[in-house]
This record gives structure tokens, C-alpha cells and sequence, in this order.
């Protein structure tokens, strides 16, 4: 009976001293709570950061703002990255914190990815506009450019053909 | 007006065959062209060529011995992409990655890089790796702390008889946004590819 007792006691002291020694990952869920939710919302935010990116790319962003949001997106993987291990340290108020910084990095991303896909939608939508318009003109620049020069040509072979004929008539003349 | 009508057929019948050509020019030049997605990953020696993985080219890495690796990876899948490196460190029997069903190796991570990358851009940094402490278990050797870019890492799990054979594996990881998680590899429509990398070291002790 004392052994299961003292067993028993051994055990709690055990998980208590476990929880201690390893911060973060020891501690009670409703202690990390905070922090745990803040870095998951953090990573929701970044994803949606990246698909906005990626949606902006997508429509024909430029590549020089594209790098400037891509640079964004890496500031703010490394804010979750911190927070992550501020989590495990044990750091809960200083996890939420750079959580919090990251999720209005990300947030800010998706407001410019979106403006920028919009932009690079209409952009491309008009380039393509203006290729496809450019078919006709091109189309009748060659026509034109076809005929007159056939006509050229023509009048061209007509002429020598004449003077073959005149040169020929002469050559039989002098014959004669 | 025959000769008008003549020079009226031809015209028309360039002007149709020139739109042809340039409708399909036009086609060509908005459309862009289906290629091959796909990620390159990379470790190089500490010349940065792919030679000298080993200091004074001797696998017995000795405790406090610096290797310096470079680790790169290209990004060819024509978008902007997550993409994660993992570090494992593994011996002999622990699985390597399954190039088949495409399964991850069981071996534990040691350390994470996590960045970004443009289309075809080369991402690639420094991985300067040092075992700090082994631990001995009846001939098996356990390197138990890594220092790892100026971190440090600590591994109970993996060891090895007289410390032979073990192996850091490089996973390329990638973002789904189809499962909306990062994935080991990465999905080219409906195909799923995967990458990674080993080499082999063995941990030794001064004198052995």
C-alpha cells in the first residue's frame, strides 16, 4: 500500500518536474492558449497572403512588385518563425505579440496583392485587346504592301518583256 | 471591272490568308506555354562546387569538426512558391524518403528552412554543421548536440554502431494550396513529385 502511495506521489512529481524543465512544450494548453492561437491565425493569414501573391502573379504582375511582396511574405514567415519560438520558450505575451506584427504584415500583403492583381488584370486584358487589334492592320498593311507591289512587278515584267520584243525587231531590221 | 474584280479576289485573298497568320502570331504571343514544374534542389561542398563535402575530404567527422555545405534549390514551377528544406538526421536502418509512394523519411528533423521563392529563383544559403557532444552507448555512438548555423540541436533517437554511417537528409517540402498544407514535394497538376538529398558521415571520437 505505501509503495503504490509512494509510487503514486513519484509519478506527480515526475509530470510537475517534466513541465518545468521543458518550457513551451510542457505547459498546460489553456496557459499556451494564447499564443497557440495567435501563431495558427498568423499562419492562416501568411497562406492567404501567399495565394493573393500568387493570384497577382497570375493576372501578369510585374516582376519588380511582385519581389517587393514576395520580400513582405518572407518578413512575415520569419515574424511566425520567431513567434514559434518565443512559444517554446515558454514566451506567450512576446509569441502573441510577433504573431499579432506578422498577421498585419500578411494582412497588408493581401490588400496590395489584390490592388496589384486588379491592375495586372486590366493591363494584360488591354495588352490583349491591342495585339488582337493590331490583326486587322497588320492584316491590310500586308495586303496593301502585296498588291502595289505585284503591280510593280507586273508593269515591270511587261516592260522588259516590251523591250525584248523592240530589241528583237530591231536585230531583224538590221538583218534585213 | 473584270481587272478590278481580279485585283479585288486576290487582295481579299491575301487580307484573309495574312489575318490567319497573324490571329494565330497574336494567339501565340498572349498564351503562355505550357512547361515542365519542377524544383532543383542542391548541396554543395564548402567551395561551393560540388566536391570537398568532408574536411580534408575524411568522413570521420571528429566532435567540434565545422563542415560547411551549401544548399540550394531553383524554383521551376513558374509561380511564386512556399518551400520548405528539412534536415533529418539519420543512420543505416532509418527509412530514407520514398521516391515511389512518395513518403517522407521517419527519420527526426533537425532544423527547418523555410522561404519564398520567385519563379526561377535560386535560393541558396550556407549550412555550417558541427557535432558538439556524443554519447556512447554501449558502441553505439549518439551525436546528441549539433550546432547548426549557430543554433543548437539536440538528438536522443538517432545513433550508430561505432558511430558509422549516419546521413543529414535534405526534403524539399512545398506548399498545396489544393490540401492548404505544406506537402513533401510538390504537385505538377495531377502528378506529385518529390526531391531530396542525403549524405553520409561517420560520427567519430578523438583516438578512435
Amino acid at each position: 500500500m505505501l509503495g503504490l502511495v509512494l509510487l503514486a506521489v513519484m509519478t506527480m512529481l515526475g509530470i510537475v518536474a517534466f513541465s518545468y524543465a521543458t518550457p513551451g512544450v510542457g505547459l498546460p494548453a489553456s496557459v499556451l492558449g494564447g499564443g497557440n492561437e495567435a501563431v495558427d491565425e498568423a499562419n492562416v493569414e501568411f497562406r492567404r497572403a501567399l495565394m493573393a501573391v500568387r493570384e497577382a502573379e497570375a493576372a501578369g504582375a510585374d516582376e519588380v512588385r511582385l519581389r517587393i511582396l514576395v520580400e513582405k511574405l518572407n518578413w512575415a514567415l520569419r515574424m511566425i518563425d520567431r513567434a514559434e519560438g518565443l512559444l517554446l520558450r515558454g514566451n506567450i505575451e512576446g509569441a502573441a505579440a510577433e504573431a499579432e506584427q506578422s498577421m498585419e504584415v500578411s494582412r497588408g500583403i493581401v490588400s496590395d496583392a489584390l490592388r496589384l492583381r486588379d491592375e495586372s488584370s486590366l493591363r494584360t486584358y488591354h495588352g490583349k485587346v491591342f495585339t488582337f487589334a493590331m490583326v486587322p492592320v497588320a492584316s491590310l498593311l500586308v495586303t496593301v504592301g502585296a498588291h502595289y507591289g505585284w503591280k510593280w512587278w507586273r508593269r515591270r515584267e511587261i516592260d522588259r518583256m516590251m523591250r525584248m520584243e523592240i530589241s528583237g525587231l530591231r536585230e531583224s531590221e538590221e538583218e534585213t | 471591272m473584270a481587272r478590278l474584280s481580279e485585283d479585288l479576289k486576290r487582295a481579299v485573298t491575301i487580307f484573309i490568308s495574312a489575318t490567319i497568320v497573324f490571329s494565330t502570331l497574336a494567339y501565340v504571343a498572349v498564351t503562355p506555354r505550357p512547361r515542365e514544374q519542377f524544383f532543383q534542389i542542391y548541396v554543395l561542398g564548402e567551395t561551393g562546387k560540388a566536391e570537398r563535402y568532408y574536411p580534408d575530404g575524411n568522413p570521420n567527422i571528429l566532435v567540434g569538426r565545422v563542415v560547411r555545405w551549401y544548399l540550394g534549390t531553383t524554383n521551376f514551377m513558374g509561380s511564386v512558391q512556399y518551400v520548405v528544406i528539412k534536415a533529418k538526421l539519420g543512420n543505416s536502418t532509418i527509412k530514407a524518403p520514398d521516391d515511389v509512394n512518395r513518403v517522407p523519411s521517419p527519420a527526426p528533423v533537425l532544423l527547418e528552412f523555410k522561404k519564398v521563392v520567385l519563379s526561377n529563383e535560386t535560393w541558396e544559403f550556407p549550412f555550417v554543421w558541427e557535432i558538439r557532444e556524443i554519447n556512447v552507448d554501449d558502441g553505439v555512438i549518439y551525436p546528441t548536440v549539433f550546432e547548426i548555423n549557430g543554433m543548437v540541436f539536440r538528438n536522443s533517437q538517432v545513433g550508430a554502431l561505432k558511430g558509422h554511417n549516419l546521413r543529414i537528409v535534405f526534403e524539399l517540402w512545398s506548399f498545396d494550396p489544393e490540401s492548404d498544407r505544406v506537402m513533401f514535394g510538390w504537385r505538377t497538376g495531377v502528378e506529385r513529385r518529390v526531391a531530396w538529398l542525403q549524405i553520409w558521415f561517420n560520427a567519430t571520437i578523438a583516438g578512435t
